[in-house]
């Protein structure tokens, strides 16, 4: 039985039109004229227990609309959803208890108590025990490095102290589920691989079902095995990364550094691309041709000095899979 | 039962620590103390400087606005510390914290309302005690246990007569976006209205503010009671009813709000 | 006269964006009606069965209590005053202070523009409609109404200088609320906005007549009333002039002292 179960799932929203101008004004007063945008289209997924997730899409794509349906927030228009066992939606207070949410720009703590107050408000808010409170404490502290910052006031904390104590305070009642809105925003380099790691390892260690809502792909591609993409409310894409990369991941560039002598790079298997004064950058197809055999025409007319193979990051695979619009096969989950 | 007991300590819990949070601007909260105390003695003061020459405002003399004047702060008082944070419910919305209220394993309801306890509103308190003993020595009221208990029920009505509007206001921001202005249009205005005695008004405003928005019950009718004044159009012992209306009139806008909660919830924002 | 021109761009721009929020803005005539019934109400039981008080006979209480709701209203039109000591909380006011604009000058011509919309499109609507169906005492001669609006006029610079200089308070003390309170009561009160000086003790109508305020409320609506007439109502213009040379040089010391603070510190 999977742990989230979604069919169907459709959400539709009444826009009030708005006239422009007294008499329209008036008109609006005296009928109300409603457009319906439909932010959700049909929407079905399963997720198993333990498995990380990213479900990520355009802006206005549904992705906040589909999150706030699974944590009870919103009722669907139609369809159904599972979470657990249990409808978000009918059993709002049931379902609470087994999840755990981190919106990324607004913290779920106190701003004005010291952080370890908040710790202790969850506590009582989630009833945990007493033990497990501490135990989870514990582990935190030692893991995201909370010591130093859990009795100062949490509106003086920086930017990756509070991520990381709203991430901390969204896993003390021990959820199976995880929902994570833009965890990384913001926070710098060494922030966010920290953040990375903490995330993986509350999966490994606790089997915690993650489900990431991200525009950073480097989010996904280092913490998902998994990618939901999501455009104008449906469903675009769903499976592994590694089956996205191999599937629209065929194109490599060479980057290389060449002796200039006044001739023409001629390459025929490859694309050139972009040059700079002595660099040039050569798209290739590596289903039809290997890096060396670009290479080695590239040293017929020219001699090398340094070179560097790039494979696609994830956002441009993403970006030509919104260019070539709903694709119609999907590469099976893999269980 | 068990269930009640979890919530009383829950709330106790929450709005210690709101009180904490609001001790940590000291000033603030001593500027605000000074400031309510400031504008309710002014407003006292300018019914001191009405009656000099006039002596009575629709059979009322003096003291007797003053008693009147003090029984609304007082509810008002604790009204302040329990639900004021009810009217900004719009700014909760459109920053995306209320939502916050909702992921959480506990009525909604009770998590916002336990989310603030203005205490700065206790300079409130200061005045109205200071007044009612002023007023009961020149007056000359006895106050044996039937007057104060009667009291204590006028206080409780009153604090859920206003309480009430307060959330009937803020059910508002569940349908449209700009809740706040609601309070200062209608609930400021409506609050200054009952400072004077009702008789004074017009025979509609009177059914308005006795029957549709009951802020007759929050200070006139039980003061009438108290002062022994006459209530035209009204019998003389409405003021009994006070804590009655005040629980139907909460418990209706509390049902209001849930309702917004639920179209909130299907309409989004 | 490019400077002039200038401003007048903020009250045009002012009155602009109150046509584009007018539901907003109609909704605060519900509360000034609210208030006019009011204290309408409690000076119509003040007087009971007295014709007259103090030489004032009820119609021209009355009279007073609306005029005097009118010029209350339209002085509340204005921006609010926490909208600036929020600009000055946050930081904002020094980007207003880098314009090559007065900032006092420039909220004073705005609100010129939000005023003028106010009046126009709710306030003279309802006064017309007052005046037709409640029995008060106009004024009947047309120089008694212009006098009236010069009046008016100046109580308005006199109230949004004293206002501007309390506000600017928040520059030195972050949490001004106590403060305000005793200021706005004070005005209140000692302006003869709800009850007229002719009604105070007389210990508190000296005191009231050497201040400013009663230059806001009390002499305009005297001179519409027509109680304040010939020799008494020039003087008492001179009385506002007076003050608003006062209180507008007392508010430039003031702008003076807290924009350089702004510009030392940073905010």
């Amino acid at each position: 039985m999977a742990i989230i179960e979604v069919k169907n799932l459709r959400k539709e929203f009444k826009i009030a039109k708005r006239e422009t101008g007294f008499v329209g004004a008036l008109k609006s007063v005296m009928n109300r004229q409603f457009v319906t945008k439909e932010a959700v289209k049909d929407i079905s997924f399963s997720i198993e227990k333990g498995e990380m997730v990213g479900y990520i899409g355009p802006n206005g794509a549904g992705k906040s609309t589909t999150i706030k349906m699974l944590t009870g927030i919103l009722v669907p228009s139609s369809g159904s959803i599972q979470v657990n066992g249990i409808v978000p939606y009918e059993n709002r207070k049931e379902n609470a208890k087994n999840i755990g949410v981190v919106f990324g720009q607004r913290t779920q703590l106190w701003w004005d108590l010291p952080t370890i107050e908040s710790f202790e408000l969850l506590k009582e808010i989630y009833r945990v025990s007493y033990s497990r409170y501490q135990e989870n404490m514990e582990t935190f502290t030692e893991i995201l490095g909370l010591g130093e910052f859990l009795n100062t006031p949490v509106r003086q904390l920086s930017l990756g102290q509070r991520m990381r104590a709203d991430i901390a305070a969204s896993l003390l009642h021990d959820p199976d589920i995880l929902f994570l809105d833009e965890p990384t925003i913001g926070l710098d380099v060494v922030a966010k691989e920290k953040m990375r790691e903490f995330i993986q390892e509350i999966n490994t260690l606790r089997n915690v079902t993650v489900i990431l809502t991200t525009h950073d792909m480097e989010d996904i591609e280092k913490l998902c095995n998994r990618m939901i993409l999501i455009d104008h409310g449906q469903k675009v894409y769903d499976g592994d990364i590694a089956a996205v990369k191999s599937r629209y991941g065929k194109m490599r560039t060479l980057i290389v550094d060449v002796e200039e002598n006044g001739r023409d790079l001629q390459v025929s298997n490859g694309e050139l691309c972009k040059q700079e004064g002595n660099r040039k950058w050569i798209r290739f197809n590596r289903d039809e041709y290997s890096a060396s055999d670009v290479i080695s025409q590239i040293t017929k007319t020219h001699n090398i000095t340094d070179l560097t193979v790039e494979e696609p990051e994830i956002e441009s695979i993403i970006s030509r899979i919104y260019q070539e619009g709903f694709s119609k096969e999907e590469v099976p989950v893999k269980m | 039962m068990k269930k009640i007991i979890e919530y009383v300590r829950l709330y106790f819990r929450l709005v210690g620590a709101g009180v904490r949070a609001q001790m940590q601007y000291r000033f603030a909260f001593v500027m605000r103390i000074v400031g309510m105390v400031a504008a309710y003695t002014g407003t006292a003061v300018t019914m001191w400087v009405m009656l000099y020459q006039f002596e009575e405002l629709g059979e009322w003399n003096f003291y007797e606005l003053l008693f009147l004047f003090a029984l609304a702060v007082l509810s008002w008082g604790f009204c302040i510390i329990l639900f004021f944070h009810f009217r900004s419910l719009d700014t909760y919305i459109v920053n995306g914290t209320f939502d916050r209220f909702l992921v959480r394993p506990i009525n909604p309801f009770f998590h916002f309302m336990a989310m603030k306890f203005d205490i700065g509103a206790a300079g409130q308190f200061i005045f109205s005690i200071f007044v009612f003993i002023w007023v009961s020595n020149a007056l000359d009221i006895h106050w044996q246990l039937g007057k104060i208990l009667f009291l204590f029920g006028a206080v409780i009505g009153g604090v859920l007569v206003q309480g009430g509007l307060l959330v009937f206001i803020s059910a508002i921001a569940f349908w449209t976006t700009k809740s706040e202005r609601f309070y200062w249009v209608v609930m400021y205005p409506a609050r200054n209205l009952t400072n004077y005695p009702l008789a004074i008004y017009p025979k509609m405003v009177q059914w308005v503010t006795a029957f549709v928005i009951p802020f007759g019950f929050v200070n006139y009718f039980p003061a009438a009671v108290l002062l022994n004044k006459e209530t035209p159009y009204f019998p003389s012992y409405i003021g009994y009813f006070t804590p009655l209306v005040g629980i139907v009139f909460f418990i209706v806008a509390y049902y209001v709000w849930m309702l917004g909660l639920s179209r909130y919830k299907s309409a989004g924002s | 006269m490019d400077s002039v021109k200038m401003y007048i761009a903020f009250t045009k721009k002012a009155f602009m964006r109150s046509a584009a929020y007018r539901f907003d803005v109609w909704t605060r005539l519900v509360s000034n009606i609210i208030f006019l019934l009011m204290w309408m109400s409690i000076w119509y039981a003040l007087y009971m069965d007295k014709d007259e008080a103090s030489g004032i006979s009820l119609t021209a209480m009355l009279t007073y209590v609306a005029v005097s709701q009118f010029l209350t209203a339209v002085n509340g039109a204005g921006t609010p005053l926490w909208e600036l000591q929020e600009k000055v909380r946050t930081g904002d006011i020094a980007l207003e202070l880098m314009r090559p604009f007065d900032v006092p000058l420039r909220y004073l011509f705005a609100d010129f523009g939000s005023v003028a919309f106010y009046m126009l499109t709710a306030l003279v609507p309802l006064y017309v409609f007052l005046f037709f169906f409640v029995d008060l005492t106009l004024p009947t001669s047309w120089v008694t109404w212009m006098l009236f609006l010069v009046s008016g006029f100046l109580g308005f610079l006199i109230r949004y200088c004293i206002e501007l200089i309390f506000g600017l308070f928040t520059f030195w003390l972050i949490e001004t609320g106590g403060i305000e309170d005793i200021f706005y009561f004070s005005v209140s009160l000692l302006s003869g906005s709800v009850i007229p000086l002719w009604f105070f003790p007389e210990w508190l109508q000296t005191f009231a007549e050497y201040l400013p305020f009663q230059g806001i409320y009390f002499i305009p609506n005297a001179i519409f009333i027509e109680e304040i007439t010939g020799n008494e109502l020039v003087v008492s213009l001179g009385i506002q002039l007076f003050w608003v040379a006062v209180s507008y040089a007392i508010l430039r010391f003031v702008w003076r002292k807290a924009s350089n603070k702004v510009v030392v510190q940073g905010g």
